[in-house]
């Protein structure tokens, strides 16, 4: 590569598949909810306008953000990581619940879900630290301390926020990122194993006290994920509504707009399950070629991780590449009755406001880390 | 334009960092271990979606699609003379489709012309924001058509069968009705149900969770079956004639009720059934006048309905009194424990163990033969011949005649024979059920009974149902009704008839006899339990021809005021009925010559 090093690189590619994804997502927000919207609200558009209303503004930050050099960003790790921790304490007074669970902030007229600024502050504070410990993070004693860092935010958010799977998104980011910073790998396995250990012991204590009442709520989505039709219409109901759109799809899907399932049937269609819908419509051939985009979006990240100036940056990427993996496939797995069923919306498709927002200051955030690739690395 | 900004890059110990060689590594180790997990996936979903897409569509398809029955036309009920009794009318049910409505005013003054209602009760339909409100149900299909024609947006006419009784009270009890649901409730309607409801079609409709019909998707359409058409042995000339005798006699005697049964001995087919008051099968549910039903509780009501829908000839029992002397004679003269010519003395009363009982002559009819003793109804020579039967005897003949069991006439609720127990029968209760006291058969048991005594010795089973013939005339099926041949024999069959001949020429029954016919008959008067309080039922039963009997007619007045002989009340009604219906039974056309 014979370019001078002055020229500024900027990942296009990256830029593209973004905003492919986003004018997907509303699309699909538009066929999902353009019935119930009409209904309830007399205007097909009442929730794409929101939506797009909320794209604009994500992004204008992610172009302010892609235009700022990343480390500005490093001396605000320590206060992201307080603030949000502030905000999560502020949900005890001042939450608001919606659907059941008190997750969101309001200023004004716009919510925020503090567990979304958690994620951020989390790869922020993490890439912050692990650069700052150099060599330290070898040690036994640094893996323990970044695997520490994570879990009082993790249990923040899981019992005051009542959002599990926030906290294991925050969790996941942690340790990826710890995987990538650190050359060990049998520690991580142990982990890996310890993991697959406690979750495979939980359902089987669970499905064997089955007919007890001292199941609860997660307990009773572990035995509907199990057999989804024996618990129709409780805890089954939504996963059962969402396998029928999917399955009703077939190869070809119905065509787009033509959902049934988005009639009322299935809960939730326009946020976490809007993936079955896409499934119903657009069939396994839209299903396959949303997932191609999505791992064509984490190569990138991967490209850009390992071409980036620094480990600092390589971090920041490796974070918002977690985030947005463990998001998508926790998402579909969910979608597809693969793991029990818990509220995780789907990167850049699924309509909200805050998600979108942040996803793409994160984007920004790479995006500023692809512009510091000297081309000559290439 | 970020670029005229200064952010000062802090010299912080990580900018010295560099991604090591390891770090790349994991990096891809990550992207790896994502890219398995989209596989694991992508192979999750092509399992749903090709291997499980049947299922799950099946599934979804049940939950999308609505069923909405289509009534079936229910068959018709047609007389021996192909008149069609119990037929369907279509009827429309006017609704509104709020959003459908364009010109709200327009449909609120067209549907209150049309159907003759207030501004206000449409108004407040037409104006009501609901999928869709009826307006007016049972709508005749003319004011439907009408209403149709004017194209109204958002006015849905649509289309449905109720069941249509042309002739209103006439043969009310043996019809019966239907209900809401166009579904048999009493008479033929309950019996003949499986032949005459046919099959409901259905529409598929597919809706939204909420239940609203999307028209987009469009509908299946499943084709109702009509019923079948059942054609019965009842002659609605005859019917209609003997509701007339039975109201008249009603009216003149002043008695509570009047039944009259006419059927054909040698096959069982009722040709008319009667049993006034009747009641207005259009309007099934009406109460008298007189009844409030409002204040009344709705067991009561329902009380009062089912008397007044009860068919007396099937549903009760009576004690048939002299009439049943007709089974005692031929079981008598089939056993040979009496002939025609046996003489016998009557003073008036008869000693049963330390029982007096009386004759209903008290001065007695003195020396008579058997014949006459018949002819005289006299009680004494009953009762001898009875004891000369003895327990045994007369009880196999109650069996042999089939007197213990029900008819099996195709009604409804037929009651059972209420008789001794065989062990409790002692000579009292022999002597008394020889002349056809202390014990109760229905109307139709008798007329069955007798029937099979003059027609030869045949007991056949008193029916209706004739064939069912589906509405396009093909798959017609005859109906068949057990016979249980040679009860009696021939000679003894022969015998009763010329001895009951006499009884309409010079006996009791002599009202009951028909000019230029040969009539045989037998007159009954029963006082009805307790005893003492000067209630009678006055019967007749009589037959002809005499020497071929081919209609047989039972007659009961229930309760007359004034003379209460079943030869004064009841035999002249019979005799009317013959004197008309057998020259029309014969095809007799005065016409002619």
């Amino acid at each position: 590569m014979a370019r001078k090093k002055e020229e500024t690189f900027f990942d296009y590619t990256l830029l593209f598949i973004t905003l492919f994804l986003l004018a997907f997502g509303l699309i699909m927000i538009y066929s999902v909810s353009s019935y119930e919207a009409s209904l309830q609200y007399g205007d097909a558009a009442y929730f794409l306008r929101s939506q797009v209303f909320a794209t604009i503004i994500g992004l204008a930050a992610m172009i302010f953000v892609a235009n700022v050099p990343y480390h500005f960003w490093e001396r605000f790790a320590v206060l992201g990581f307080i603030v949000s921790i502030v905000l999560i304490l502020l949900i005890i007074p001042f939450g608001v619940e919606r659907g059941g669970a008190k997750r969101w902030l309001y200023i004004g007229n716009t919510s925020l879900q503090p567990a979304e600024v958690a994620k951020l502050a989390m790869i922020l504070f993490l890439a912050s630290m692990i650069c700052k410990m150099g060599k330290g993070i070898r040690s036994g004693k640094g893996f323990l301390t970044v695997l520490a860092v994570p879990v009082p935010i993790c249990l923040m958010v899981w019992q005051i926020t009542e959002n599990m799977s926030s906290a294991i998104i925050i969790l996941g980011i942690a340790v990826l990122m710890l995987f990538v910073s650190s050359p060990e790998y049998k520690r991580f396995i142990l982990l890996g194993l310890g993991g697959v250990a406690v979750a495979v012991t939980a359902v089987f204590v669970i499905v064997n006290v089955a007919d007890s009442d001292a199941v609860g709520f997660r307990g009773g989505r572990i035995l509907a994920w199990l057999d989804p039709e024996a618990y129709a219409s409780s805890t089954g109901f939504q996963t059962l509504q969402g396998l029928y759109a999917i399955g009703s799809g077939g190869i070809l899907g119905k065509g787009l707009g033509q959902s049934m399932q988005k009639l009322g049937f299935l809960p939730e269609a326009q946020n976490d399950m809007i993936f079955s819908i896409i499934c119903e419509e657009l069939g396994l051939f839209g299903a396959l070629a949303t997932i191609m985009m999505f791992l064509l979006l984490i190569w990138r990240f991967m490209i850009i991780a390992n071409n980036s100036a620094d480990l600092f940056g390589a971090l920041l990427v490796v974070g918002v590449m977690s985030h947005i993996a463990i998001q998508v496939i926790l998402n579909i797995a969910v979608v597809t009755n693969t793991i029990p069923n818990t509220g995780i919306s789907l990167p850049f498709i699924s309509s909200g406001g805050s998600s979108v927002m942040f996803l793409l200051i994160e984007i920004g955030l790479v995006l500023s880390v692809a512009k510091g690739i000297r081309l000559k690395n290439l | 334009m970020f670029k005229s900004f200064t952010f000062s890059s802090s010299p912080l110990k990580s900018k010295s960092l560099k991604n090591k060689t390891y770090n790349r590594k994991k990096v891809v180790t990550v992207f790896f271990i994502c890219f398995m997990a989209f596989l694991v996936l992508s192979g999750r979903l092509v399992y749903l979606m090709v291997f499980r897409s049947d299922y799950y569509s099946e599934q979804a398809r049940q939950l999308h699609e609505r069923e909405r029955s289509i009534k079936a036309a229910r068959g018709r009920i047609i007389d021996a003379n192909g008149t069609v009794i119990a037929d369907n009318r279509t009827v429309c049910t006017i609704s509104v489709i709020y959003n459908q409505v364009t010109d709200r005013e327009e449909v609120i003054s067209i549907l209150c012309d049309e159907l003759s209602l207030t501004e206000e009760f449409v108004r407040k339909r037409v104006e009501k924001y609901s999928a869709i409100e009826r307006i007016r149900s049972n709508v005749d299909k003319e004011t439907g058509d009408r209403i149709r024609d004017y194209n109204l947006d958002g006015v849905k006419v649509d289309e449905d069968y109720k069941r249509y009784y042309p002739y209103g009270e006439l043969a009310s009890k043996v019809l019966g009705f239907t209900g809401g649901d166009n579904q048999g409730i009493i008479g033929l309607e309950v019996i003949y149900e499986e032949y005459l409801k046919g099959k409901e079609g259905t529409i598929l409709t597919v809706t939204d969770a909420k239940g609203v019909e999307l028209d987009a998707e469009g509908e299946d359409r499943i084709d109702p079956v009509s019923g079948n058409d059942l054609f019965i042995s009842m002659d609605m000339n005859i019917q209609s004639y003997a509701t007339q005798l039975a109201a008249q006699v009603m009216e003149t005697k002043q008695a509570e009720s009047v039944s009259i049964l006419v059927m054909n001995p040698q096959n069982g087919e009722i040709l008319a059934l009667v049993d006034v008051p009747e009641f207005d099968l259009n309007d099934p549910f009406a109460l008298p006048a007189d009844v409030d039903a409002d204040t009344m509780p709705q067991k009561e009501v329902q009380d009062m309905l089912n008397n007044i829908w009860r068919n007396s000839c099937i549903n009760d029992t009576y004690e048939p009194g002299s009439a049943f002397k007709i089974f005692t004679a031929a079981a008598g003269l089939e056993a040979g424990v009496v002939s025609v010519h046996d003489g016998f003395s009557c003073p008036g009363y008869v000693m049963v163990e330390d029982r007096r009982i009386r004759c209903h002559k008290t001065i007695g009819h003195g020396h008579q033969d058997f014949t006459q003793a018949v002819m005289n109804s006299c009680n004494p020579v009953f009762v001898t011949v009875g004891l000369r039967l003895g327990v045994d005897n007369f009880y196999n003949y109650y069996q042999q005649f089939g007197i213990l069991d029900k008819t099996g006439i195709d009604l409804p609720g037929e009651a059972g024979t209420i008789m001794h127990k065989k062990e409790n029968m002692k000579a009292v209760e022999l002597a008394t059920a020889a002349f056809g006291q202390s014990f109760q058969i229905t109307p139709v048991q008798m007329a069955a009974t007798a029937s099979a005594v003059v027609n030869g010795g045949n007991r056949v089973t008193p029916h209706f149902a004739v064939r069912s013939v589906s509405r396009s005339g093909e798959a017609a099926q005859s109906f068949s009704f057990p016979v249980s041949e040679n009860i009696l024999s021939a000679e003894t069959s022969e015998t009763m008839r010329m001895i009951l001949e006499q009884v309409v020429e010079n006996g009791t029954g002599r009202n009951g006899y028909v000019e230029g016919q040969r009539i045989g008959g037998k007159t009954a008067t029963s006082e009805t339990l307790p005893r003492g309080r000067g209630r009678y039922i006055a019967s007749y039963i009589g037959f002809a021809p005499a020497d071929d009997p081919q209609v047989l007619a039972l007659a009961i007045v229930n309760h007359p005021q004034g003379v209460y002989y079943g030869g004064q009340v009841a035999a002249p009604v019979i005799r009317q009925l013959f004197e008309n219906i057998l020259p029309y039974l014969e095809k007799i056309d005065y016409n002619v010559k």
